[in-house]
């Protein structure tokens, strides 16, 4: 077990910067998740911790030691591959006991972590299958069984549930969590899934180009998200935004307005331009939106498309008077006229339908329009909220 | 090749009942169905080279089963029967020590190629650096110099003393020792070794080197440990390519050694053996040639089912 530390690791190639100046500092017996679209960086990140890329600038230390450019054997990692990279030419135990065998344990030792690893991932009675004669988890679950044996300082996980199908990587999932608890070592997972990083991690590195964008716990990510990457990135469906500007006591969008005033907040004077950040359930239909004290006023909409989910139904809303759908829609752009909401499936609603809408004020993120920077989580004024709910300022995260 | 000609005529015509002519008729019917066309040329295709490549290691039999001096009017049977004469090559020449000489050099070189090659091929198939091609390139560029061109040079170095060389070897000069062989044949053949693990080593999936190192073994240690393995039919189709060559090779086998099988002269010589100033014992080095072919056969016969996949799929899945 042992703290994984970052010191603006910078990994450069030829013409991209595929890490730019990370900052990391991961405690003991942490799960922290690596997520980000595709070609962010976080592969390479966790590949400068493993030591198969030194980085170009920056250095990596594993517990007290720094081990920026010591070669991956030497570090006290042991990693899980996206490709699950079992050796072929090699059955089950020779696959789980490899590393203790490179370097030279006892037979009796190897047998016996090799049994202790079998058994907590359930692979008994596998021992000389070859890895071709197995399914998808069970080739997984014997890469997770190496990675065990060696009783590492640091667990590295590369996408692992990447090429197992939806239900197995569910269940592997829960199995991971167990593993986690159960042997409490520190495990850095790399994963591209938002909800795969939402259900495990003690805390989300949300990394974007290659730039650390928020490291916190799920929930604060979700709640409190530090930009508009990370407020866009967390949550499915994603965040609708909407570009407005400030007016004195108001924000202005385009076919919309929400009252706030922006004396209130540091950074926001009347003629900026904001994006006003909502998620689809904090959007409600007028006559469903008893209880929500910090209620926007109404805004007309018309019901678009209708995506019944079973416990939940999407619905996307045109507002504004120009209710032909757009084509940038389809394309999956965000447009300001365009809201994404979400409902009981037991609500009547139909599609073409013209409906009013509020916003939960409480529930508003607002960023900067030109660096995305979050300016102010919940649009609760000081002086017009009568009591409870404080403020949440960017900051005051715990 | 004739009768296969009539078979298939008789087959048309009486499939065929018009008046058109039997050519005509075997054409329209190869079209109608074309195994009737491919099948004979097939076997006529096989025939052909099954006798010219069979046909002249039957003669060579035939000639060392002919007694000595009797070489006259040997077709199809020998003028005589003389088996003995896979006997007396051992006795007239100590033709085993010739063989053993071929076997340490063609071995020893494959070793040397091999360890080379795959270091090499492992640079060339999986790290990434400036000016790969060209250095590749430039590799490969040995193996289209005729061999002749390197010869005079290098006998001529060959026959040079070297006093350093002296406490390893008799007279400091590396003429009539096998390293003479070794050092050409393992340059002659490295390129085709390089190329063809370069090809495998590139098509280990990086996940299985990465795994590798980072379950404990270094570059190296990866390199034996799961890349060789995993190339298994590559390692082979170099290995056996270079054995077979080096074997057979006659150039520097010819030039680099006086003959004398107490100084490393190869098979080659032994054959050659035989022909002496006054008298050519042609049966004797018909056999010794039978002999001294054996031992490739039979490697080839083990070796082909890898040689084979070696050569055609060189594709691994992960």
């Amino acid at each position: 077990m042992a703290r994984v530390t970052l010191d603006g690791v910078t990994k450069r190639y030829e013409d991209v910067t595929a890490v730019d100046d990370m900052n990391l500092d991961i405690g003991d017996g942490e799960f922290v998740t690596f997520v980000g679209p595709s070609g962010c960086g976080k592969s390479t990140t966790m590949e400068t911790i493993a030591g198969l890329t030194i980085p170009t600038e920056g250095e990596i230390y594993i517990g007290d030691r720094e081990v920026t450019k010591l070669p991956p054997k030497d570090r006290g990692i042991a990693m899980v591959f996206q490709n699950i990279a079992l050796f072929p030419h090699m059955d089950v135990y020779d696959n789980i006991s490899f590393g203790l065998r490179i370097r030279n344990y006892e037979k009796s030792e190897i047998d016996r972590r090799v049994e202790e690893a079998a058994e907590i991932v359930q692979l008994g009675g596998m021992m000389d299958r070859m890895p071709e004669e197995m399914s998808g988890g069970q080739r997984q679950r014997v890469a997770i069984a190496r990675a065990l044996v060696r009783e590492p300082d640091v667990f590295l996980m590369d996408e692992p549930l990447a090429n197992l199908d939806a239900k197995l990587r569910v269940h592997m999932r829960t199995e991971l969590q167990r593993l986690h608890r159960r042997l409490d070592t520190t495990i850095i997972y790399v994963t591209h899934d938002q909800a795969e990083a939402m259900t495990m991690s003690d805390r989300i590195a949300v990394i974007n180009a290659g730039k650390l964008q928020q490291i916190a716990p799920p929930l604060t990510c979700y709640n409190e998200p530090a930009n508009q990457f990370v407020a866009g990135f967390i949550g499915s469906p994603s965040m609708n935004f909407v570009e407005a500007e400030v007016a004195g006591g108001r924000l202005e969008a385009e076919n919309f307005h929400v009252e706030f005033d922006p004396s209130t907040t540091d950074g926001i004077a009347p003629g900026d331009r904001v994006v006003l950040g909502v998620r689809p359930e904090d959007i409600y239909l007028e006559r469903t939106a008893e209880g929500i004290e910090y209620a926007t006023e109404l805004i007309n909409a018309r019901t678009d498309v209708l995506e019944p989910m079973g416990n939940e139904v999407f619905v996307y809303l045109v507002t504004g008077n120009d209710t032909e759908t757009s084509m940038d829609v389809a394309a999956g752009e965000a447009s300001d006229d365009q809201l994404l909401m979400n409902v009981d499936p037991d609500t009547q609603i139909e599609a073409e339908e013209d409906v009013s809408v509020i916003l939960d004020r409480s529930r508003i993120h607002l960023f900067d329009a030109e660096t995305g920077d979050a300016l102010r989580h919940g649009l609760i004024d000081v002086a017009s909220a009568e009591s409870g709910t404080p403020e949440r300022g960017v900051g005051d995260s715990d | 090749m004739a009768t296969e000609t009539e078979t298939t005529q008789t087959q048309a015509e009486r499939d065929q009942s018009d008046d058109s002519g039997p050519f005509q008729r075997w054409v329209s019917g190869s079209i109608s169905e074309p195994g009737r066309a491919y099948r004979p040329m097939f076997w006529l295709v096989t025939v052909f080279f099954l006798v010219t490549t069979l046909f002249p290691f039957y003669w060579l039999f035939m000639v060392a089963l002919t007694p000595e001096g009797q070489l006259q009017n040997v077709v199809f049977t020998p003028n005589g029967f003389n088996p003995g004469v896979f006997i007396e090559i051992f006795q007239i020449l100590p033709f085993h020590r010739y063989m053993f000489n071929s076997f340490v050099i063609a071995t020893v070189t494959t070793a040397f190629v091999l360890v080379v090659a795959s270091l090499a091929g492992y640079v060339f198939g999986r790290l990434r650096f400036p000016g790969k091609n060209p250095l590749m390139l430039l590799v490969l560029l040995v193996s289209f110099f005729p061999p002749a061109a390197f010869f005079i040079p290098l006998n001529d170095l060959f026959n040079t003393n070297f006093d350093i060389l002296e406490p390893v070897l008799s007279n400091g000069s590396l003429y009539n020792t096998p390293y003479a062989l070794v050092i050409p044949m393992s340059a002659l053949f490295m390129p085709l070794a390089i190329f063809i693990l370069t090809t495998f080593y590139s098509q280990i999936p990086d996940g299985l080197e990465d795994a590798a190192r980072v379950e404990g073994t270094t570059r190296l240690g990866a390199l034996f440990r799961v890349i060789i393995p995993l190339s298994a039919p590559g390692v082979a189709t170099a290995g056996v390519l270079t054995f077979i060559g080096v074997y057979n090779e006659f150039f520097f086998s010819f030039l680099m050694t006086d003959g004398q099988p107490q100084n490393w002269a190869p098979v080659l010589q032994g054959i050659l053996g035989f022909q002496g100033q006054y008298q050519t014992l042609y049966n004797a080095m018909a056999a010794a040639s039978i002999v001294a072919v054996l031992p490739m056969a039979i490697l080839v016969v083990v070796a082909q089912e890898k040689i084979v996949s070696g050569l055609t799929a060189g594709g691994l899945k992960e």
